[in-house]
């Protein structure tokens, strides 16, 4: 249960937002629940990859994982009033610990316009053999401009095969971003998390 | 040659009123000031990357509006202020746009009471497409 939540957690935190930014961009990364810590920092070294590290702290285990994280945007279709992208995600690094090896692979594609967001990922966990679906249906009541905080209302679905078996799990999201900030809050009862994300 | 006349007659009177459209919406330019639509800018993230990339450029007015930037989110257009003194290479700002993960479909620079329009081709390549020269501009 608890390596199963590591992995939700993962999950979350990298999908709340374009995991590529603009030209030398930075950006930081901050989850934070009873269970868990976990910082990003990721600089895009062009506007189709962004290269960065992790730490991540799971608080009861004791377990620390150093990683280096690897995102490319392999095509991106800029339309009027709209935008979809189609990125290759990967990460490796060691569990401080033990210098265990642990790797991701992955595919995120979305679009999204002023109004409305799609958003499916499927990623790959060495160090649990997990295969991990995540989709996204995301709503904005209203629109605003550069400066004012703008809301989106999302239905997150995540399956998970592991172990051969499946797992399900839904989550209201709210999301809140004004200018370069981003808050997601989400819960379903039973699970809830936190994120913050920056660009500089 | 009449329709010639015609369209440089009627371009004419759009740029003595100083105004450009972009998506159905007449946005007023002044001299030393660009206008670009911009593809894919559908969030205020997008719109940050792009302010932040003609901050680092040597060519932009930030006595104009927020340090020479101002983004229309919703109409999909950015303006800029452009320092007077410059002579702005429109493949620089483009290069900007690019560079923020978005794309140009129109740029309008009015310099040295010159209005000129350019638009992308289908290989992404900027191409003058109309220009006039302005007499009566309220700067």
């Amino acid at each position: 249960m608890l390596r199963k939540f590591f992995v939700a957690i993962i999950l979350f935190s990298s999908i709340s937002a374009h995991p590529v930014i603009f030209k030398n961009g930075k950006v930081i990364w901050l989850t934070q629940n009873p269970s868990f810590n976990d910082i990003r920092f990721g600089v895009s070294k062009t506007s189709n990859w962004l290269i960065g590290g992790r730490f991540l702290e799971d608080r009861k285990s004791n377990e620390t994982f150093a990683l280096v994280n690897n995102n490319y945007l392999a095509k991106r279709w800029n339309n009027r009033n709209s935008q979809a992208n189609l990125y290759l995600l990967s990460s490796v690094g060691l569990n401080t610990k033990n210098s265990k090896s642990m790797g991701t692979v992955g595919i995120h594609g979305d679009w999204e316009d002023r109004r409305f967001m799609v958003m499916q990922m499927l990623e790959y966990y060495s160090h649990s053999s997990a295969l991990v679906s995540n989709t996204r249906l995301a709503y904005s009541p209203y629109t605003v401009d550069y400066s004012k905080t703008s809301t989106w209302l999302i239905a997150h679905y995540r399956i998970e095969y592991s172990d051969n078996k499946y797992s399900y799990m839904f989550f209201p999201v709210v999301r809140l971003f004004k200018k370069n900030y981003l808050v997601e809050i989400g819960s379903n009862g039973d699970n809830a998390f936190l994120s913050f994300m920056t660009h500089f | 040659m009449k329709n010639l006349f015609l369209i440089f007659f009627l371009l004419s009177l759009g740029f003595s009123q100083s105004k450009v459209s972009i998506q159905d919406k007449e946005v007023e330019i002044n001299e030393n000031e660009a206008v670009l639509e911009v593809l894919g800018m559908v969030c205020s993230m997008c719109a940050f990357g792009i302010g932040e990339g003609f901050a680092k450029t040597d060519f932009i007015d930030k006595s104009k509006f927020t340090d020479g930037v101002s983004v229309d989110i919703d109409a999909q257009y950015v303006q800029l202020g452009l320092l007077e003194s410059t002579n702005v290479n429109p493949e620089k700002i483009v290069q900007v746009i690019e560079d923020a993960g978005y794309n140009v479909n129109l740029l309008f620079i009015l310099q040295n009471e010159k209005l000129t329009k350019f638009s992308t081709d289908k290989l992404g390549i900027l191409q003058p497409i109309a220009y006039n020269l302005i007499s009566d501009i309220d700067n």
